[in-house]
C-alpha cells in the first residue's frame, strides 16, 4: 500500500497535469512545483543515464517478452504470425520444457541446503577470532567464486575426459561397480556432476555472507551465556541461530535466485545432455531462441522461448512472493510469542 | 596460564578452557582446513600443471598435476593459433569499458538519490527496490531486438552496454547507502564556499567514496571478466568478437581433443581474475558483506 501511494505521487511530480487549472492556489502550487524540478535539474542529470538503462534494459523488456509470445517468429524481420496463446499452450504441453523445470528445481533444492551447511559450518570454524590463517583458509574457499562458470565448466570436462577412466579402474577393482560409469554420458550422473560442480563454485558467497552475519553478533553475549552455563551447543541453538536469522533470510533468497538462474556451467558442461536429462529452464530457453546442437529446435522460435521465459519469470516472481509471505508470518509468528 | 591456574569455579572453569582450545585440537583444525582448502583448490593445480604437459604425459599423468617438464609451447599455441591472444584482447576490452561506464553511472545516479531531493525521486527509488531481486535472464530476446535497432548488434559495444545495464540496479544501490552514510557536514561546507553542485560531487563527494569505487568497480571487473551468456548471445555472428570465456566454449565444440591447449586457455582466463582478487579481496569481500548486512 505505501508502495502504490509512493508510486502515484512519483507520477504526478514526473508528470504535471497539462492545462491551466483556475484558481490561485493549485497554479502557485505547480509552478512551486515546476521551480522545484528545475532548481534539481542536475539531480535528473545525473540520475537519468542510470534510470535509461533500467528502464530500457530491465523494464521494458519484461513487457516486450510479453508481445512476442503471441508469434510465432524465427527471430528475423518483425513478427507478423500471430498465433495467440498458442505458444503457451505448447509451452505447458512440453514434456522437455517440464523436465527442464523439474532439473532446475533439483539442481536448488540440492544445491542450496548441502552449500548453506557446509558454508555455515566452515564460518563457524573460520570465525574463531583465535584461530590463526583464517584470511588464508577464507581466500581458499572462496576463490572459485571469482572464477568463470564457463571455463570451470571446460576444466571439469577436461578433468572427467582425463581421469573418468582411471577412477572407474580404481572403482571396479574394489567392486564398487560393476561397469564403467559414463561420467557426463549417464544421465543421472551427469545431473550429480553438475550439481557437486555447483556446490565448489558458489560456495564461497554462501561462507562470506555467514562470516559478515557471525560477525554482528556481540561477543558479550557469548560471554554471559557462557557464565549462566551454557554450553556450545545451547550457544549455537540460542545465540548464534537467532542472532544470524535476519542475514540468513537475505542468504537463502540469493542462494535461491542464483540456483534458479543457472545457465553458463549447464551449457558448457553437458549442453543439457544427454536425451535434455540435464536441460535446465535456461538452456531450454536458449536452445529455442538460437538454436543447439541437436537440441529441440531445429528453426529458431523466438515466440515459443518468450513464452517459456516469460512463464518461467511468473513462477519465479509467483515462488519468490509466497516465499516472502511464508518468512514474513513465521517472523510475525515468532514475534507473537 | 593464568586462567588454568586459579583454582576453577563451575562457571569459569570451562569458559577458560573454551577459549583455549588444547593444542591437539588446533593442529587437528588446521590440518583439515588446510587439506580441504586443498582439495579445494585441486582443479585450479591441476589445470595450471596440466598446461604444461604434452598430449601423451596430459593421458599418462592423470590425477598428478605436476608436469615431467615445463611446455611453454601450449601458451604460444594458445595465443596465436587457437586465438587466445584476440579473446584476451576483447575481454579486456569489454571488462574496462563495462566497468568505468558503470562506476560512473551508479556513482552520479546513487549521489543524487543519497544526497538530494527532487519531485520523482521516490519513483526511482520505487522501481530500483522493485528490480533488485529480479531474476534477470529471461529477457535476454527484447534485449537483444532491441541492441539490434540501436544498430549495435555485432559489435563489443552491444556487450558493454548490455553488462553495464544489467550491474546499474546493484551499484547505484550500494553507493547510495555510501554517500547517504557520508556526514552532511562536508556538503554543506563546501557549498558555503561557493562550489558548484558538479564541483561538491566531482571534487568532494566523489574522492571520498573510494572504498565504495573499488567494491563496485572489482564486481563490475570480475562479473564482466567471467560473463558468458551476454557476450555469448552478442557474438553469434561474428566469431573475432568472442570473449576468453566464450572462446574456450566454442574452441571445445570445434577441437576438442587439444587438451592441453584447452588447459593453456583456461589458465589465461583464470589467472587475471585470481590476481586481480588477490590483490583487492578486502574491497569484495566486504562488498558482499555489507551488502547481505543492509
Amino acid at each position: 500500500m505505501a508502495v502504490s501511494g509512493t508510486f502515484a505521487d512519483g507520477v504526478t511530480a514526473a508528470n504535471p497535469p497539462a492545462g491551466g487549472t483556475p484558481g490561485g492556489t493549485p497554479r502557485r502550487r505547480r509552478r512551486g512545483r515546476w521551480s522545484a524540478i528545475w532548481s534539481a535539474r542536475w539531480s535528473y542529470l545525473y540520475v537519468a543515464p542510470m534510470m535509461v538503462l533500467l528502464v530500457g534494459f530491465v523494464i521494458y523488456p519484461i513487457g516486450a517478452s510479453l508481445g512476442y509470445t503471441f508469434y510465432q517468429w524465427n527471430g528475423i524481420g518483425d513478427p507478423t504470425d500471430f498465433v495467440g496463446f498458442a505458444n503457451f499452450a505448447q509451452v505447458v504441453n512440453d514434456s522437455i520444457f517440464w523436465g527442464a523445470v523439474r532439473h532446475t528445481f533439483t539442481y536448488v533444492a540440492i544445491v542450496t541446503p548441502v552449500q548453506l551447511v557446509l558454508a555455515l559450518a566452515l564460518a563457524l570454524v573460520l570465525n574463531n577470532r583465535r584461530l590463526r590463517f583464517a584470511t588464508f583458509y577464507r581466500t581458499l574457499f572462496f576463490l572459485p567464486v571469482v572464477t568463470s562458470a564457463a571455463v570451470i565448466g571446460v576444466v571439469f570436462q577436461l578433468m572427467f575426459s582425463n581421469f573418468g577412466q582411471s577412477v572407474n579402474d580404481i572403482l571396479t577393482g574394489f567392486r564398487i561397480t560393476n561397469e564403467n560409469i559414463d561420467w557426463l554420458g549417464d544421465p543421472n550422473v551427469a545431473m550429480g556432476i553438475i550439481i557437486v560442480v555447483g556446490i565448489w563454485h558458489t560456495l564461497g558467497y554462501n561462507l562470506v555472507y555467514f562470516l559478515a552475519g557471525l560477525q554482528t553478533i556481540p561477543e558479550e553475549l557469548y560471554e554471559a551465556a557462557r557464565i549462566d552455563g551454557a554450553g556450545r551447543i545451547a550457544q549455537f541453538c540460542y545465540i548464534t541461530v537467532p542472532m544470524l536469522r535476519s542475514v540468513g533470510v537475505v542468504i537463502v533468497l540469493l542462494a535461491l535466485i542464483g540456483g534458479f538462474q543457472v545457465f553458463d556451467l549447464v551449457q558448457v558442461l553437458t549442453n543439457g545432455g544427454p536425451y535434455f536429462a540435464t536441460e535446465v529452464v535456461n538452456t531450454y530457453i536458449y536452445h529455442l531462441a538460437f538454436g543447439g546442437f541437436g537440441a529441440s529446435a531445429v528453426q529458431p522460435n523466438v515466440g515459443l522461448a518468450s513464452a517459456a521465459s516469460f512463464f518461467y519469470g511468473l513462477l519465479l516472481i509467483g515462488f519468490s512472493a509466497v516465499q516472502v509471505v511464508v518468512i514474513r508470518s513465521l517472523a510475525r509468528r515468532r514475534a507473537g510469542q | 596460564m593464568a586462567s588454568i591456574t586459579v583454582p576453577a569455579g563451575r562457571t569459569r572453569g570451562p569458559a577458560a578452557r573454551r577459549s583455549r582450545p588444547p593444542r591437539g585440537v588446533r593442529a587437528l583444525t588446521h590440518a583439515a582446513l588446510l587439506i580441504g582448502g586443498l582439495a579445494w583448490m585441486y582443479p585450479f593445480i591441476w589445470t595450471l600443471g596440466s598446461s604444461f604437459k604434452d598430449t601423451d604425459e596430459f593421458f599418462n599423468r592423470g590425477l598428478n598435476p605436476m608436469p615431467e617438464r615445463f611446455l611453454w609451447s601450449n601458451y604460444l599455441e594458445a595465443w596465436q593459433q587457437a586465438s587466445f591472444g584476440r579473446y584476451f584482447v576483447n575481454t579486456l576490452l569489454i571488462t574496462v569499458g563495462t566497468t568505468v561506464g558503470t562506476l560512473l553511472i551508479t556513482s552520479m545516479a546513487g549521489y543524487v538519490l543519497g544526497r538530494t531531493r527532487f519531485p520523482g525521486k521516490k519513483l526511482c527509488l520505487v522501481l530500483i527496490s522493485a528490480t533488485l531481486f529480479l531474476p534477470h535472464g529471461y529477457t535476454i530476446i527484447p534485449i537483444f531486438d532491441l541492441v539490434d535497432r540501436i544498430g549495435l548488434l555485432n559489435s563489443l559495444w552491444s556487450v558493454i552496454l548490455v553488462q553495464a545495464a544489467g550491474g546499474v540496479v546493484f551499484g547505484t544501490f550500494l553507493f547510495m547507502g555510501y554517500f547517504m552514510s557520508i556526514d552532511r557536514e562536508l556538503e554543506d561546507a563546501a557549498r558555503m564556499d561557493g562550489a558548484s553542485f558538479h564541483q561538491t560531487f566531482w571534487q568532494i563527494m566523489l574522492p571520498l567514496s573510494g572504498p565504495m569505487i573499488a567494491t563496485v568497480g572489482l564486481f563490475t571487473a570480475i562479473s564482466a571478466w567471467n560473463s558468458f551468456f551476454i557476450p555469448l548471445v552478442f557474438t553469434l555472428a561474428r566469431p573475432e568478437l568472442r570473449t576468453l570465456a566464450v572462446g574456450m566454449y566454442s574452441f571445445i565444440g570445434e577441437n576438442s581433443t587439444q587438451w592441453t591447449l584447452l588447459c593453456a586457455g583456461s589458465v589465461i582466463t583464470l589467472a587475471p581474475i585470481i590476481a586481480l582478487f588477490l590483490l583487492l579481496q578486502r574491497f569484495f569481500v566486504n562488498g558482499l558483506a555489507g551488502a547481505v548486512k543492509q
